[in-house]
């Protein structure tokens, strides 16, 4: 193993694990030293076993195109991602912060609107969000949480200041892949686990059981917990089977279940109808009832709003909460944890032009070339432009799109993000990453040790969505001597 | 249970059973037409007609000649039966319940659909690699029935695989006899005595039933005892009154089975019933053809008990469910 010093020399980002003379950080000093020790090649080999492992282990993900769905090995970078667990705490209090108020936000938005009445938060642009559901007003559902499962992407600058991205409230994934990542490392390097203080991630599935339970309507039962999948052909079906494995859930489609005139949801056994008291729902709101929103929808369950309206059935995250899951609600979160929590944010939001504003638009329309700008609603990586990669004519065309509908379309600078040392043949090479931590509230509160360490693989690339050819590694949260 | 996962952990066990007999029917077949003077020989097409795709494989026009019918009965992506397809509806089922099975499982029939991506165009290269490669295939598919049996809690999802699998084998158990009985029955020339004898063995080794047959009735092999072997014996897992045996007794542990239990014993009657005195072949066609009727009605009514029932809740109205599922390919 060696660290490919031209790279590095290259590389202006922050690094995760080398600082800026090539030396590893405190954090990461007993995996170099371990990686030192390794006999040449030897990484290499044990790469090779790991793609062994993951074809074997059937471990996927779908990638849609024209030419077909292809069912893709999941790409995986056998050098870890390594954090301080001094830094790690910080970050996770920030997390909960985040999740707290916009909890308190969605609830307020479906119910009084204060946030609004008190002019902290502009009517219109909760008017142009394409994720408020008219159909939720005046629900307010147990504990008052809508978001029941976040992941919050969060990336590192060039100073080392954590930002977060973008907060993901409807049906984020990715976790499947943080707990199978775990798994094969401890499979490939058992040696490491004894000698360096990892901090464990495989409570999960039990933490995210209990969120869910603690959502059932029937008090002191034990509740029937069931995870709605759109079905094989979605790409992150694999990761709902897992999910429902782990937690001893039952993997449902849409065709399973009914409601019937009693407002309660059943699934159908072959003895008969049995009833269905919290849903780990993995489709989006437009589909998961036909009653309500898209009528063409074959995915959902006709009644289920119904059902959830009438308290009979807990529906996980529910219907409506992607509101707060746009990325001009984004911009407002600061505003948001100061109005409901009376405090500052703990993690910082990247600097962000909103293009509903007039001064803020022009600013965005005569620097494309240095912005990243993105629309609001959309997710994986779809719909946006890296000003300083696009090409003119890229650039024109996007120009007109942001004219066209303003309130659609935020702008960030690029920001120089972190890389982390990744395996190309036998040398290490900056690659850029970003993290995705998963946090639940329910009853309780909790956040991953670490998260999805998502990695672009190819040189230079920021890309680092598994649909556009992004990889992922295991993150350690480790604890340091200081 | 789900009645969705019910039905999809039967088809995967049928899916895997159809691929299993399959490829031994393939290599089985290919060694006895080698072994025949060239007079005797009966062509490929036998193997269209067992599989009962005869009908199927016309509509494709394509020549009865070895190469065109092994491409249909392997890789050939259209026929729903042929050993690829099998092999990925079994599969895409597995990973429909995963959480339900050991977990090597889903790894072994994934290595299994990796390899026949890997080799299947190999099965056309010679018939030497052609019979290495159903070899695997037949290995690999025992060793996940083995793990079923070994490693998996004897629950309700396992007897829907036993069901699967039970329906599957006596099906194709009947159709070997049906066919290869009426191709030899029609030649009643004394000259052809020692080569009925060679077709007995074929079928006999087709289902993997020579040496228990040596061992438990004859060394020599006649016509009658094959049959009667192969139809009524009530020890050898692929007869067919073993496999209604085996029907009957996993569909005692399921709830609400007395409609489906009334149809399968009459099925086992029938069987057990059939006596050897003054049968002429047209009547053992009608009798085997009888069999694979009651064995589909006995998937009929799985189905509409436990797939895809019509629905009511303990106090709610009667509701008629439309299966969204489309009815697989049986």
């Amino acid at each position: 193993m060696k660290i490919s010093y031209v790279e590095y020399q290259k590389n202006e980002a922050y690094d995760e694990l080398l600082d800026r003379y090539t030396h590893p950080r405190a954090a990461a000093q007993a995996l170099f030293e371990y990686l030192n020790a390794l006999k040449p090649g030897e990484l290499e080999t044990r790469r090779r076993s790991v793609d062994a492992a993951i074809m074997a282990m059937g471990i996927t993900f779908t990638v849609y195109s024209e030419a077909g769905n292809i069912d893709r090995a999941w790409p995986f970078d056998i050098i870890p991602r390594v954090m301080a667990k001094k830094e790690w705490d910080r970050i996770e209090e920030g997390l909960k912060q985040r999740l707290i108020a916009l909890n308190l936000f969605i609830n307020d938005l479906y119910n009084e609107q204060k946030i609004i009445k008190d002019g902290v938060f502009p009517r219109e642009v909760l008017a142009g969000s394409h994720n408020f559901r008219e159909q939720c007003r005046g629900i307010t559902p147990r504990f008052g949480v809508w978001a029941h499962v976040c992941g919050t992407d969060l990336v590192r600058d060039k100073d080392g200041t954590i930002y977060v991205l973008e907060d993901n409230l409807r049906v984020p994934s990715g976790v499947s892949y943080m707990l199978e990542n775990r798994q094969i490392m401890k499979r490939i390097f058992p040696e490491i686990f004894q000698t360096c203080s990892i901090l464990p991630v495989d409570d999960y599935p039990t933490q995210l059981h209990d969120a869910l339970a603690a959502l059932s309507p029937r008090d002191g039962e034990r509740p029937v917990v069931a995870v709605l999948t759109p079905g094989i052909y979605n790409s992150a079906y694999f990761e709902h089977s897992y999910l429902a494995q782990q937690m001893g859930a039952v993997l449902v489609e849409g065709s399973d279940l009914m409601v019937d005139s009693d407002d309660q949801v059943y699934m159908k056994t072959i003895s008969g109808p049995r009833r269905v008291d919290v849903i780990y729902r993995r489709i989006d709101d437009d589909f998961i009832d036909p009653e309500v929103f898209r009528a063409d929808s074959s995915l959902g369950v006709p009644g289920l709003m119904r059902a959830w309206r009438a308290g009979k059935v807990g529906i996980a995250n529910a219907p409506g909460a992607g509101v707060a899951d746009d990325k001009v609600v984004y911009t407002f979160v600061p505003q948001i944890i100061r109005y409901y929590l009376d405090q500052d944010a703990i993690l910082q939001n990247v600097p962000s032009y909103l293009c509903m504003n007039e001064t803020d638009k022009d600013y965005v329309l005569t620097h494309l070339d240095k912005l990243v700008v993105k629309p609001a609603n959309e997710s994986g990586g779809y719909g946006m432009i890296i000003g300083p990669r696009a090409t003119h004519d890229e650039r024109l065309k996007f120009a007109e799109l942001i004219r066209a509908n303003p309130r659609n379309y935020m702008a960030q600078p690029t920001l120089s993000i972190s890389t982390a040392p990744t395996l190309d043949g036998d040398s290490l090479v900056p690659r850029h990453l970003d993290l995705r931590p998963f946090i639940l509230q329910s009853s309780h509160l909790y956040a991953t040790t670490g998260g999805l360490t998502r990695v672009a693989m190819r040189p230079g690339s920021l890309v680092v969505n598994s649909s556009q050819g992004g990889g992922s590694k295991d993150t350690w949260i480790v604890e340091t001597e200081e | 249970m789900l009645s969705r996962v019910a039905e999809n952990v039967y088809w995967m066990a049928r899916y895997l059973e159809r691929a299993e007999n399959t490829a031994r029917l393939i290599n089985t077949t290919t060694q006895v037409l080698l072994d025949l003077p060239k007079e005797a020989s009966f062509g490929w097409d036998i193997l269209l007609k067992v599989a009962g795709l005869d009908q199927l494989y016309d509509e494709f026009g394509k020549e009865t000649n070895e190469m065109s019918i092994m491409y249909f009965l392997i890789e050939d992506e259209r026929n729903p039966s042929g050993l690829v397809s099998s092999i990925n509806c079994a599969r895409e089922n597995s990973r429909t319940f995963r959480e339900i099975l050991p977990k090597e499982f889903w790894e072994r029939v994934n290595s299994l659909y990796l390899y026949m991506r890997e080799h299947a165009p190999r099965t056309f290269q010679s018939r030497a690699s052609r019979y290495e490669v159903l070899n695997q295939v037949i290995d690999r598919c025992q060793s996940l029935s083995g793990l079923l049996m070994g490693c998996m809690s004897h629950d309700l999802a396992y007897q829907f695989i036993e069901l699967g699998r039970s329906i599957e084998r006596a099906d194709m158990t009947t159709r070997i006899v049906d066919i290869n009985s009426a191709v030899l029955f029609s030649k009643q020339d004394m000259a052809l005595e020692p080569l009925q004898e060679r077709l007995w063995m074929a079928v006999l080794k087709a289902l993997s039933a020579y040496q228990m047959y040596r061992r438990h009735v004859c060394v020599h092999v006649s016509g009658q005892d094959v049959l009667n072997f192969l139809l009524q014996d009530t020890h050898f897992p692929r007869s067919v009154r073993h496999c209604l045996g085996k029907i009957d007794e996993s569909l005692a542990t399921l709830p609400h089975q007395a409609v489906t239990l009334r149809v399968a014993r009459k099925a086992w009657r029938r069987m057990a019933g059939l006596r050897w005195e003054g049968l002429t072949p047209a009547v053992l066609h009608e009798y085997l053809d009888q069999t694979q009727t009651d064995l589909g009605d006995i998937h009929r009514t799985l189905s509409n008990q436990y797939f895809h029932p019509p629905v009511s809740t303990a106090d709610g109205p009667q509701t008629t469910l439309i299966s969204s599922q489309s009815e697989q390919q049986a």
